[in-house]
């Protein structure tokens, strides 16, 4: 490899797909980049690309004839594509073909650490040096524990994979109890296998494990030191109730006056202020919710009336919250999502008509060891006496639909909310049509969907299936829930059919989308790593590097990263695992690939080219 | 019957304003969400659909465009910000130039260069005109205005109108005839029996002077304004048209005078609303704005407004040249507007509304008429 530092050198930035040739300044980073690239004295011009339409070769090669260039440079998102093309023009212009390199980066939302790993990937293509050897960083020990953040399916997954390595994990989750969103389902598409069987098995093993901390009820608030020796400053919230002295008796929960809407229940259903969130909850122990518990809300001036029933003596209620803190080698991030709130999209009339119900509230509904017991049933009024109000309220008694619609995308795929797909709506839909068949064989069920995303193993077979069942699917996501002579009526139009189609119904839900958990902004910039567009987490390569991000030791797993599904999430938090026991078993930290300027790359490149050069 | 796609029809309409229809994935948002969509006329994402795939012929025999008010729901709520509001009305402008017998309206429509040389050149052969027929033939003199020896008489202009309107008037007559074709003579699937044309017939006159269905939208004000422009533009035609001589009269006609200033008020009113609304891109009606529609607008402005001033000149202050050039002034600018945007461009929708919604009934009636023996429903099948 020849390496003359006076070869003149032309780098193309490639705009990403879509992107217009800026008039002035342009995208966020681009100027960065280009001004960086043009005062690299090897580089003779530095000239901007729309990704479409391919540049003509005869174009190109009077240009690098024109500047006399002896090696290109392509800089952009997926710069290989354009790479024929300069290759046939550096032979028409009697250069080298052979010196057409490559700087892949993304500039994402143009932070710095993006740009400068763009510079930085610009300089060692300027250089002609490989971008991994240039950013091999020192090697240094590595702190053998593990954080996980988030105890979903993803967390649980990955905290099981390292501890059962026989490495040490300490498992933050913010709720009262481990499990997530998927703690919630009765079944899982497109196996219908009891979600419940899969993961609470998962959960107790957690719990139990020798190998790792469980902490509940708890947030990381701030993270200190370098990839490989992270200090992180873990808040744990007061539980109120000591699991290692509770037995979940219930005595408690009988005498709370205090009544709210259950979360995990997705408020269909309420609890008290002392509750355990499922009876599957891990840790199994109740705990007290402070921000409804009459006790803590008044300073101590009334109630109290749980201590005193509790015969262990479980229950503190004064304990106050702590701050501990935890050293570890590396960090995964699995916060998971939030459910779009459907009623951003007023026209389906959430809240509106009681008998809307999200995807979560059907969830529960439905859930065998739900508030119904899994009888899927209207709401009812009924008068609320204490609170003299009448309210709507799921009877496990309940006159059930003989109707039900499902509406999907909802924020989903819309510019007005969330542009994106999230994945699983259609999906999960086509489970919520079965479990409407099998328990409601005479009601009609509806399906008004935008296209039918049957992406994964067996899920167009899944999506046959249902067809099959009795489920009429209609091209065409309806557009509004309106009332007609008292009953609900879904209009939309079916578009495969060619008629407009206002079906009479008794119930209807809402598909929403994922989005990123709260407080994911807030995360970010405490563990210094990026978002893309939408708020999910950045991965650090989309195709080679899906784990990883911006920040050594540091990685992401589930949908925090992107909307998945359960055996993704699952599959990426085992991929999670095994980078975190790399580092740990070799002992060294290697995959930096942040974390170094621009200008620290550039002098390494430099070193390394002269090397290269005198071989 | 094969279906003939022309590819370049979407960029086509480009030049007609509508520019995101590409962006559609037909989920079928906005045809639910429209106030008038209903069978058999579900639109907009059918347009939408016609404009993707090519379908000249289809679209140029669409009715739905025409029952379309544009009150912009469907654009507010469409998940791709696909316009097919607009779309819609540029689908109308793309109608009026497919119906009309000239071509004269493509041409305006694709350049508003070439709609504004028209209307210049018209009214400088409006104004050359007028001036060499009042010196020689009326009374030679721009210093009187009405009476004997004014230098336009009221007679010879109201024959002059009675022409203009009649010229206008075939015109349009055999644009409607081609819309007729186009929309419902050709079309095998729809056969409307004689009688139907007759007894349904009514349906045109209700529908023009009304405009009923406008009523529909959620918002009643902008079915107020337009209606409001209507009445004011057929009383001051009426007035033109019948009572030109008793309006230039010197013992001012206090009855016609009075509906003249009504009249007045009205159309400034109403042109001025409509004109700050697209300043102010105040609605998705008056987001966007194609060049024709300012072209049309301003025209109206001015014809007001020069019709009040040389009413002013003459019956309050005396000023009987001033009176005279403004009034030739005036001319200058109603007799283009009348003759292009009549005919050619946007004011033609007063004849092809009213009869978009007449065949829109006869298609109705008939499709219904074919379905109906063979047993299958008519009507949605709805649980
Ligand atoms: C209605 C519905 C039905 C679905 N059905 C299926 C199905 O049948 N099959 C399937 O494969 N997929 C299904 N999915 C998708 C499935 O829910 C996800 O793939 C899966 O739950 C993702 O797991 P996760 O661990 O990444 O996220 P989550 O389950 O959201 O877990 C994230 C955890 O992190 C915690 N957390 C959040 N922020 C913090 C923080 N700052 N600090 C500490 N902890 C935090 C949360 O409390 C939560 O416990 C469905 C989704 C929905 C909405
Ligand atoms: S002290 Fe709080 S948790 Fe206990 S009974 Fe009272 S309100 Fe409920
Ligand atoms: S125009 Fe918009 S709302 Fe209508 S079908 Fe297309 S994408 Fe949906």
């Amino acid at each position: 490899m020849s390496v003359a530092a006076s070869q003149r050198v032309g780098v193309f930035l490639i705009l990403d797909d879509g992107e217009r040739p800026p008039a002035r300044g342009g995208p966020p980073g681009l100027d960065l980049i280009r001004s960086y690239s043009s005062q690299l004295p090897e580089v003779v011009r530095v000239s901007t690309l729309p990704a479409t339409p391919r540049p003509d070769p005869l174009a190109l090669a009077s240009a690098i004839r024109r500047d006399t260039l002896e090696a290109v440079v392509l800089a952009g998102a997926n710069p290989g594509a354009l790479k024929p093309a300069f290759t046939r023009a550096m032979d028409l212009a009697g250069a080298d073909p052979a010196r057409v390199r490559l700087a892949r980066f993304r500039r994402g939302d143009g932070s710095d650490r993006a740009t400068e790993a763009a510079q930085a990937a610009v300089a060692c293509a300027v250089l002609g040096v490989p971008y991994h050897l240039a950013t091999i960083r020192e090697t240094r020990a590595v702190h053998a524990g593990t954080l996980v953040i988030g105890g979903g399916v993803a967390g649980i997954q990955a905290a099981l994979e390292i501890a059962d390595a026989g490495q040490r994990v300490v498992l933050v989750e913010k709720t009262g109890t481990l499990g997530g969103h998927m703690a919630m389902f009765d079944k899982t598409f497109p196996t219908l296998d009891c979600a419940a069987c899969i993961l609470t098995p998962k959960m107790v093993a957690v719990g139990q494990h020798e190998m790792i901390e469980v902490m509940t009820l708890s947030e990381v608030i701030g993270v200190d030191g370098t990839p490989g020796n992270y200090r992180v400053e873990i808040r744990n919230r007061a539980r109120r109730v000591d699991p290692a002295a509770c037995v979940a008796c219930h005595a408690c929960m009988e005498v709370c006056p205090t009544i709210v809407p259950s979360e995990f229940d997705a408020g269909i259903a309420t609890r008290k202020a002392i509750f355990m969130p499922f009876p599957q909850a891990v840790p199994n122990a109740y705990l007290i919710d402070a921000a409804s518990c009459v006790y803590v809300q008044t300073e101590g001036q009334r109630c109290g009336a749980c201590v005193k029933k509790c015969a262990k003596q479980a229950i503190d209620l004064d304990a106050e919250d702590e701050v501990v803190l935890r050293d570890v080698g590396n960090i995964i991030v699995a916060t998971g999502y939030e459910p779009f709130p459907a009623e951003q999209v007023e026209r389906y009339g959430f809240r509106r008509y009681p008998n809307v119900l999200t995807a979560l509230e059907f969830e529960r509904l439905t859930n065998a060891s739900g508030p119904t017991g899994g009888r899927i049933v209207m709401k009812t009024k009924r008068f609320n006496k204490r609170r003299k109000v009448e309210e709507w309220v799921c009877d496990p008694e309940g006159p059930q639909p003989a109707s039900v619609a499902i509406i999907h995308c909802v924020g989903s795929r819309d510019r007005n909310h969330n542009p994106y797909c999230s994945r699983v709506c259609c999906m999960y839909s086509l489970k919520f049509a079965h479990l409407v068949r099998e328990k409601l064989p005479d009601a009609r069920c509806y399906e008004f969907y935008i296209d039918m995303r049957a992406f994964g193993k067996g899920y167009e077979e899944f999506f046959e299936r249902i067809k099959e069942e009795g489920v009429a699917v209609v091209r065409g996501r309806s557009a509004k829930v309106i009332e007609k002579d008292g009953r609900m009526v879904v209009r939309g139009e079916d578009i495969l059919g060619d008629r407009m189609l206002e079906y009479p119904v008794d119930m209807v839900l809402l598909s929403v989308g994922l989005q990123p958990s709260p407080g994911s902004a807030d995360l970010a910039a405490l563990l210094g790593i990026g978002r893309d567009e939408h708020g999910f987490f950045r991965e650090l390569e989309y195709n080679a590097d899906p784990t990883g991000t911006e920040r050594g030791g540091i990685f992401v797993a589930g949908v925090c990263q992107g909307p998945k599904d359960i055996p993704d999430t699952v599959a990426q938090a085992a991929a999670v695992a095994a980078r975190a026991l790399r580092s740990v078993v070799s002992g060294i930290e290697r995959d930096s690939s942040g974390g170094l300027t621009a200008a620290q790359v550039e002098s390494r490149a430099r070193e390394l080219a002269t090397q290269l050069a005198a071989l | 019957m094969a279906v003939r796609a022309n590819p370049r029809l979407i960029d086509e309409l480009e030049l007609y304003g509508a520019e995101d229809v590409q962006k559609c994935y037909h989920c079928g948002n906005c045809s639910a969400v429209c106030p008038f969509s209903r069978e058999p006329f579900l639109f907009p994402r059918k347009s939408m659909r016609y404009l993707q795939m090519g379908l000249e012929e289809r679209l140029a025999g669409t009715l739905e465009p025409w029952l379309c008010y544009y009150c912009g729901e469907c654009s507010e709520q469409c998940p791709r910000e696909a316009e097919p509001g607009e779309t819609m009305m540029s689908i109308r402008r793309w109608l009026t130039a497919q119906y009309d017998v000239t071509g004269l309206s493509k041409l305006f429509y694709r350049s508003w260069r070439a709609e504004l040389a028209a209307v210049l050149l018209v009214a400088l052969l409006t104004g050359a005109g007028f001036l060499l027929f009042g010196l020689k033939y009326g009374g030679g003199s721009l210093g009187v205005y009405a009476g004997p020896g004014a230098f336009l008489p009221a007679s010879s202009v109201h024959v002059f109108d009675w022409i203009l309107g009649g010229t206008l008037a075939a015109l349009l007559a055999a644009n409607c005839a081609r819309m007729w074709w186009l929309t419902t003579g050709r079309d095998r699937r729809v056969r409307v029996p004689l009688l139907d044309y007759v007894t349904r017939a009514f349906l045109v006159p209700l529908h023009f002077v009304t405009q009923k269905r406008y009523r529909e939208c959620e918002s009643k004000r902008p079915w107020a304004v337009h209606f409001a422009l209507v009445a004011s533009y057929l009383t001051m035609l009426v007035l033109i048209m019948l009572f030109l001589e008793s309006l230039h009269a010197a013992p001012a006609n206090r009855l016609a005078h009075a509906f003249g200033y009504l009249a007045t008020a009205g159309l400034l009113g109403t042109t001025l609303y409509a004109l700050r609304g697209r300043w102010r891109r105040a609605t998705p009606l008056h987001r966007h704005s194609h060049e024709t529609d300012w072209v049309f607008l301003v025209l109206l402005v001015y014809v007001a407004a020069t019709g009040i001033l040389q009413h002013a000149l003459y019956r309050w202050f005396g000023l009987d040249t001033a009176a005279n050039v403004v009034y030739i002034a005036h001319l200058m600018g109603a007799v283009p507007m009348l003759a292009v945007e009549v005919p050619f461009s946007k004011w033609s929708h007063l004849a092809y509304r009213p009869l978009a919604m007449y065949f829109a009934d006869l298609h109705e009636r008939a499709l219904a008429r074919a379905a109906s023996p063979a047993g299958a429903q008519s009507v949605p099948a709805a649980a």
